[in-house]
């Protein structure tokens, strides 16, 4: 916490954009630490934490937009009311956020991390255990993944 | 050793071929530009793109309450066992506020910070003698094209020169 709490809380924020949510997703990362194999320690310890928080930010913002699609009507035409304006950050940033939910794992590890978390690509690299290649490489797929699926919600 | 060295030098060389095709290939390229220009498909694919960077400054333009982090450790603490929750360490945890590093902290001050450096590098330099050495050499240089010009256009000529 003392280490690396400040980054992992801007993760967590700029994932899930809610901040009980992010207490929560941040209270299981450090649960999930605490009882690691019978309480001993990662072999490494901030690559787990992140990439433990990703993951329980990740299924808490694929739980909100189920919770989301299955609301009332009156919501969903709200919702296609604000696709209207492009500019509409909240939009874009909803938008964003389920495109990222919906990303493979090994490509949306490398956008939360470089992108949201701000991290640079050999401490992505080490974070995943890949090469920083290979993290420039799907982050490239990502965006371009990305930009396809926002625009198709656009459309 | 040999290996390291090898290993050294293919980084190097991956580093000078990524900056070449980055020169090349880039989207500052003169090419590329024209391309863009005349291109329907790669132009909506570039502004494609640009959409999810700007979402993703949104994102990261979107700030979060101060006390977030305090909140934050103070839950993931409420969980944890009696005797970890009340160490010394955990009780700063739960007052702790999101402080900028020393770096960040210290990021307005870097161009007072490069004045002073430079400063105090003029100093030292003045202190070693550097300048009067400096004066000395130019002295001596001027009076060696003097007596160049002295041998070859006569004395006054070169006089005249110099005096001027």
């Amino acid at each position: 916490m003392q280490n690396h709490g400040r980054e992992l809380v801007t993760m967590l924020w700029r994932i899930l954009g809610n901040e009980q949510d992010v207490c929560d997703a941040y209270q299981d990362t450090f649960l999930n630490l605490a009882h690691y194999n019978r309480g001993q320690k990662p072999e490494h310890v901030k690559a787990y934490i992140f990439r433990s928080a990703n993951n329980a930010a990740i299924s808490m913002l694929r739980r909100r937009i189920i919770e989301r699609n299955n609301l009332s009507q009156v919501n969903a035409a709200g919702r296609k009311t604000s696709v209207t304006g492009e500019l509409n950050s909240v939009f874009l940033r909803e938008n964003l956020r389920g495109s990222i939910a919906q990303l493979p794992e090994h490509l949306r590890n490398v956008v939360t991390l470089h992108d949201l978390a701000e991290f640079s690509y050999t401490e992505v690299a080490k974070i995943l255990d890949i090469t920083p290649a290979t993290a420039r490489v799907y982050r490239c797929k990502a965006i371009q993944l990305l930009a396809v699926w926002m625009n198709k919600e656009k459309e | 050793m040999e290996n390291r060295k090898t290993k050294n030098n293919c980084k190097t060389i991956r580093a000078w071929l990524f900056k070449l095709i980055n020169s090349r290939i880039g989207l500052n390229a003169d090419w590329v530009r024209n391309h863009i220009a005349h291109c329907p498909r790669c132009r909506k694919r570039l502004a494609l793109v640009g959409k999810v960077e700007l979402a993703l400054s949104v994102i990261k333009s979107q700030p979060h309450s101060l006390d977030l982090l305090m909140r934050a450790n103070a839950q993931a603490i409420g969980v944890l066992k009696h005797s970890l929750r009340n160490t010394p360490k955990a009780q700063k945890l739960k007052a702790v506020l999101p402080e900028p590093k020393l770096l960040e902290a210290c990021g307005k001050y870097k161009h007072s910070l490069a004045n002073a450096v430079a400063c105090l590098a003029v100093l030292f330099l003045m202190k070693i003698g550097i300048f009067s050495s400096m004066e000395k050499f130019q002295t001596q240089g001027s009076r060696a094209v003097k007596n160049y010009y002295t041998t070859h256009v006569g004395q006054e000529m070169a006089d005249e020169i110099f005096s001027a």
